[in-house]
């Protein structure tokens, strides 16, 4: 009865469900039975009847049935399940053991592909996508004033922001902060850190607890002695981690702080802070103009960002109602969140994206790969077919194949993305936002064995259908050889045209964002960074008070000391240094011509602004050491002291804006809020060359610079610059000498101006060089797939290539056609690809810098250096194909 | 006929089911003929039955099942003996011919003397 071997044929993918293998025995025996009775010589409509007589009820007997094994297959289901696997998984392994040169290539194309893709997920996933470290992240959000023009003002009067807090419902606390590095004294030792005044909110809107003391009180917000509270790093790092706070003090701006709580480890927002206390020491006279705060908030439980949005919106147009002069007519919410990454968004989704086509072209490869090896191996499942394994079977484990394949590359892929996450955390620009939470986790892990899986499905389907539907009789009689013409010639057209134009649109990417960069490293920034040392010293308001004097004084001395060390050039001062990220600016007025923003100073009248242009304190010597030139008149002196008349240079943009057909110099100008000699008269005696202050892509804005000696309050927190004719590095230790001499209490920070020019394009430099990297892996894994596939068909064509050689075919020609073949598809791909850019490279635009998103010069050096790449991967196997001998390949079968 | 002797049947169905298969796998339909044959159509068990009897005796071991091919290229349930079933068989078929046995001794015995 029984004739083939057991084990031989099971379900079309997996076993039967119970049910399905109860019913599918009771009626073949039906079936058998009526055959039985037929044979026997019964009518075959009462034969059926008969049989069902004979079994009695079958609903019946299958019910007993399935109970009975039920119990015992679910546990044996499960079982058969995986040892079918492991034997698919068993014979997967076999044959990619049997050629191991397309194992390790699909599995190294596959580890780039899953690894560029796991270590930009880990970035993009720590940086944008971990929530906040704060409860309920998710309602935090930043409240900002907008002007009339539409542009959004960070910070916010004193005044409005109580306007704010008493007014508003949405939020269940909002408060204002402000802050910055600063000189503190108290600690082991003077130190520059962080330190932000509060609003009362503040610490209770990030429900932190101190863990160590209290945290502030309604009391300090009302004193002028107030307590403080610390970070657990300042504590530990700078109060020797002390139980007893009592008697322990800080000097920070002036104030003496009691040190009252300790915060728990990891808090320090605004980012960097180490110091908290009460706003209201920043602004003795509150005002509605001086635009100090920032104002963070959280939101009501039952409040939603849009009716937060509204109700600010409502409130901030009343208030500019009730204020006209002062107040802006709009306020905008905004997640903290979305803030915190919102420059970043865009480029690490553009290098996500940038990784996935990166996985495509290796996805497109091993397809490549794949169904030629399902050609060679077309026999062997052929013979297979032929003896009953049925389709499903084959699918699966030729999908098995790829599965593995797939699980080797993730094991690979997790590897590369661990050495390629390590360089990235390298080249990342240290200003990226919330770096520190960046690994490869679990998500990162997850993220991978995903798209494993889904290159698996992508890479692995197509082609075991396709071999698996292969007509069996046709290929037995083909020989094994397989046809490579046809449907299967298209297919691999389609493959490797696909990988081209993937490759042409990344590099084009790559290509415009080079040029971007090298745009940007190639414009003149308006002074010269080379040999710059800079100092950051702060003058510590406990010692030196507001206005004193003793500022100016401490920088004419130190200005003289430095010069005379030896390998100084010259040494200036300057309170806010180009891309250093400050750029304090605000109105000012023009003697004889009429402003048309007024506002009420007290004891002064209506005072009128014209414009809006960059403040700067300097010192003579900044000019020198940066090499900004003076284009005319002349250069501040020893002599334009505090008892001399104002002065003040102003920059090329300011000349040509605001005085576009007459002469600037001698011209009288009043610089309004910016410092308490807002409405002296100050003379202009010169004009200096531009800088791009804001970036180095940015244009240069009207800018005006004031004498230190004239102008001793601003020149507290400043950064002293050093022309050396030495190596930088050598100076740091004379210069700190010369400070401790000076003024042992007074911190100083080191760096050089070349590393502040290049940090300020660090996150170029990070997009383009990543961009640039997975451009480089596309065009190299694309050559691979074309040097694959064109060595294949020459090999599977090597009978008709000895035939034409045979019969007197030039190798020249055989070769030119061979070429002709594989370029054809290539300059497809590319005309695909282009267009393909030319969509996808418009989403960069921002990222660009003085180059189109269709630059015409990138897209032709693009096109013919990914030519001239698919050319070399088409020759060199093309040219062996000629080489053989005619009578070998012939007899080759 | 069946009727009467089920009771018996259903002891010895078991037995029935694995002394066919010990000549070699089979599915269970041949099963069934096969036994149906051998008995000279004696055992007319209702053909169903055989078929939960089949699944008890694979959840005891004694049987394993698998699907495969007959020789006209249908696809059948297959049982084949286990070493277990193998074991079960000899010792089962050792206790029938003991049962056999001694009914007919009793039922052959000669007419005893106290009944003459």
């Amino acid at each position: 009865m029984r004739r083939s071997k057991p084990g031989g044929r099971r379900g079309p993918i997996f076993d039967y469900t119970v049910a399905e293998d109860v019913d599918r025995e009771l009626a073949f025996h039906l079936e058998m039975r009526t055959r039985e009775l037929i044979e026997a010589g019964w009518d075959p409509g009462e034969a059926r009847a008969e049989a069902l007589r004979l079994f009695g009820d079958p609903k019946e007997v299958g019910m007993e049935c399935r109970e009975i094994t039920s119990s015992q297959d679910r546990a044996r289901e499960r079982a058969h399940w995986l040892q079918a696997l492991w034997r698919d998984l068993r014979f997967a392994a076999r044959g990619l053991g049997r050629s191991p040169a397309f194992a390790a290539v699909a599995v190294l194309t596959l580890a780039l592909g899953i690894g560029a893709n796991t270590a930009i997920f880990s970035v993009v996933n720590g940086v944008l996508l971990e929530p906040l470290p704060y409860p309920e992240p998710d309602r935090l959000v930043r409240v900002r004033e907008v002007a009339p023009e539409g542009f959004t003002l960070g910070r916010v009067a004193y005044l409005t922001y109580t306007d704010w807090r008493e007014n508003a419902e949405s939020f269940s606390h909002l408060a204002a902060y402000q802050g910055g590095p600063t000189t503190v004294l108290g600690g082991d030792r003077p130190l520059i850190t962080g330190v932000a005044g509060v609003g009362a909110d503040f610490l209770p809107l990030f429900r932190v607890q101190p863990v160590r003391g209290r945290a502030l009180l309604p009391e300090d917000f009302q004193s002028r002695a107030p307590g403080a509270v610390v970070s657990h790093r300042f504590w530990r790092n700078h109060l020797g981690a002390t139980g007893d706070l009592t008697d322990t003090r800080l000097e920070v701006l002036g104030f003496d702080l009691a040190v009252v709580g300790v915060l728990p480890p990891g808090f320090d927002y605004p980012n960097g802070t180490d110091i908290w206390f009460p706003l209201e020491l920043f602004d003795p006279e509150p005002s509605r103009t001086g635009h100090n705060s920032l104002v963070i908030a959280r939101l009501r439980d039952d409040a939603t960002l849009t009716g937060a949005q509204q109700e600010m919106s409502a409130l901030a147009a009343s208030l500019s109602q009730a204020y006209p002069d002062h107040v802006h007519a709009g306020a905008s919410v905004v997640r903290l969140h979305d803030l915190a990454v919102a420059g970043t968004r865009r480029p690490l989704l553009l290098l996500l994206g940038a990784a996935g086509l990166v996985l495509l072209v290796a996805c497109v490869n091993i397809a490549s790969t794949l169904l030629a090896r399902g050609e060679t191996r077309q026999r062997e499942l052929a013979i297979r077919a032929s003896i009953g394994a049925d389709r499903g079977r084959l699918v699966r484990q030729l999908f098995t194949e790829s599965l593995l394949i797939a699980a080797l590359g993730c094991v690979a892929g997790l590897a590369v993305a661990y050495v390629l996450l390590s360089g990235l955390l390298r080249l990342a620009p240290a200003d990226l936002p919330r770096l520190e939470t960046v690994g490869l986790d679990l998500w990162a892990m997850g993220f991978a064995l995903a798209i494993a899986l889904a290159t698996a499905v992508l890479f692995g389907l197509l082609p075991a259908f396709r071999t698996s539907t292969t007509d069996v009789s046709e290929t037995l009689r083909a020989g094994g050889r397989g046809s490579a013409g046809g449907g299967r010639g298209r297919m691999w057209s389609l493959l490797v045209g696909t990988e081209v134009a993937l490759a042409l649109v990344l590099l084009v990417g790559a290509g415009l964002l080079i040029k971007s960069f090298w745009g940007i490293l190639t414009v003149d920034p308006g002074f010269d960074a080379t040999d710059v040392l800079t100092v950051d010293v702060t003058l510590p308001a406990t010692k030196y008070e507001f206005g004193d004097p003793a500022v100016a004084d401490f920088h004419r001395r130190l200005q003289t000391r430095l010069e005379a060390l030896p390998g100084v050039e010259r040494a200036g001062l300057m309170s806010s240094l180009p891309l250093s990220g400050s750029d304090p600016d605000g109105g000012f007025a023009i003697e004889g011509r009429p402003g048309d923003r007024c506002f009420e100073v007290p004891d002064r009248g209506t005072w009128c602004s014209v414009g809006s242009a960059g403040y700067r304190v300097v010192s003579a010597g900044y000019f020198g050491a940066m090499d900004i030139p003076l284009e005319r008149g002349r250069m501040f002196s020893e002599r334009d002291d505090a008892g001399a008349p104002m002065v003040m240079l102003i920059n090329e943009t300011m000349a040509r804006r605001f005085w576009p057909t007459s002469d600037p110099i001698g011209q009288r100008v009043q610089t309004g809020g910016m410092d308490r000699y807002g409405v002296e008269w100050t003379t202009i005696i010169g004009i200096v060359g531009d800088v791009r202050h804001d970036a180095l892509s940015a244009e240069p804005d009207p800018e005006y610079y004031v004498h230190y000696l004239q102008r001793p309050d601003r020149a507290q927190d400043a950064t002293v610059v050093i022309e050396s004719s030495l190596e930088t590095g050598t100076l740091i230790q004379p210069v700190r000498a010369a400070l401790r001499q000076l003024d042992p209490d007074v911190p100083a920070e080191f760096t050089t101006m070349a590393s502040r020019l290049s940090a300020s394009v660090a996150d170029r430099r990070f997009t383009m060089l990543v961009l640039s990297i997975f451009a480089a892996l596309a065009l190299i894994l694309a050559a691979v797939g074309i040097y694959g596939v064109v060595s294949y068909s020459v090999a599977q064509r090597t009978r008709e290539i000895g035939i034409r050689m045979a019969m007197g075919a030039e190798p020249a020609s055989v070769l030119a056609m061979t070429l002709r073949r594989s370029l054809g598809v290539v300059l497809v791909g590319i005309a695909v690809g282009g267009i393909g850019a030319f969509a996808l490279t418009r989403v960069m635009r921002n990222l660009l810098f003085e180059v189109s998103p269709t630059d015409p010069l990138t897209l032709i050096v693009v096109v013919l250096v990914l030519t001239a790449i698919a050319g070399l991967a088409s020759y060199v196997p093309a040219r062996r194909g000629t080489r053989v001998d005619p009578l070998i390949t012939m007899r080759v079968e | 006929m069946a009727t009467q002797s089920l009771a018996l049947l259903k002891g010895t169905l078991d037995l029935l089911i694995l002394k066919t298969v010990s000549w070699g796998p089979m599915h269970g339909y041949g099963i069934s003929r096969w036994i149906r044959e051998r008995s000279g159509e004696a055992f007319r068990i209702e053909e169903g039955a055989l078929y939960p009897a089949l699944r008890r005796l694979e959840r005891k071991g004694w049987l394993k099942a698998e699907w495969g091919e007959t020789d006209t290229g249908r696809e059948a349930k297959f049982y084949e003996l286990t070493p277990e079933g193998q074991a079960r068989l000899e010792a089962e078929a050792r206790e029938w011919g003991r049962y056999v046995e001694a009914m007919a001794r009793v039922l052959n015995a000669p007419r005893p003397a106290w009944a003459m």
